[in-house]
């Protein structure tokens, strides 16, 4: 998978739980779960069951600390899929 | 040092299924998760426990300038007093929480005896209210002051080079908003 299918899916993951549409229509690699896309964080662990199911990858705790940018999701998800 | 963290229960309800397959797992540790199946209300004991983890966070975010996400590590103990306690690296959170058929409230300190001002406000009213709150303990006029986010997003109202907020934590969540202040010297 390309990085650019990893982002269109990871987007179609986050876009229920973003509040920031405007910041939505502007995703990029650099953007912030929480601070830019305003999602919220109790939400975040929806997101990430939402990376595992769709990739069918399991982001163990380590991982998951760093899963707040999309930038740091796409990295995660890319290593666990070379690893699987 | 403060931190605060408040859940609209209607929102969470709508929003988060607690009892979907991992979420307890990833974010609760194996002896909140005993506590959350044996208790009468499990929702109300997820989101209680939640905002512990949040409110500890967010002094630790702050005196240490980083940001991750690890809820799990946040370890929250029940006392039977009105403080429970959150432990996190061998660092002790006391918070306080308030429970409502609307919203869960805590606020978390490093002192156990540390007294904080906090107040609910409409989300979309939190910094202006901080503003007036600041003018009425400082006499600067409201409109002089000014918020400025460090790094870590963490807020800091200034008059001029003059901080005035020691600790400031903001949290809102649907139609819940409230500010928690801790001011240099009262």
């Amino acid at each position: 998978m390309t990085r650019k299918e990893l982002i269109t899916k990871l987007k179609k993951i986050v876009k229920p739980y973003v509040q920031d549409q405007e910041a939505f229509m502007n995703l990029s690699e650099e953007s912030d779960f929480i601070n830019d896309l305003k999602i919220n964080s109790a939400n975040l662990v929806d997101v990430i069951l939402d990376v595992e199911d769709e990739f069918n990858i399991e982001i163990d705790n380590k991982s998951m600390e760093k899963m707040l940018s999309v930038k740091a999701a796409l990295d995660i998800i890319e290593n666990k899929l070379i690893k699987s | 040092m403060i931190g605060n963290d408040i859940i609209d229960l209607s929102l969470a309800q709508r929003e988060s299924n607690w009892q979907r397959k991992g979420f307890l797992e990833k974010q609760f540790t194996e002896n909140e998760q005993k506590l959350i199946f044996a208790a009468l209300n499990p929702f109300v004991l997820v989101w209680k426990f939640w905002s512990m983890k949040e409110a500890a966070y967010k002094i630790y975010a702050q005196q240490n300038e980083l940001r991750f996400y690890a809820p799990k590590k946040f370890d929250c103990l029940l006392m039977s007093g009105n403080k429970d306690l959150v432990i996190f690296k061998n660092q002790i959170f006391y918070t306080s929480t308030i429970i409502t058929s609307g919203y869960i409230f805590t606020l978390a300190t490093i002192d156990k005896e540390i007294k904080a001002y906090s107040k609910f406000v409409m989300p979309q009213f939190i910094n202006r209210m901080i503003k007036i709150k600041l003018q009425d303990l400082t006499s600067f006029s409201a409109e002089e002051i000014k918020q400025k986010k460090n790094k870590n997003m963490v807020p800091l109202y200034y008059h001029k080079d003059i901080l005035l907020t020691k600790s400031c934590s903001i949290s809102h969540h649907g139609k819940y908003g409230v500010f928690s202040l801790l001011y240099p010297e009262i």
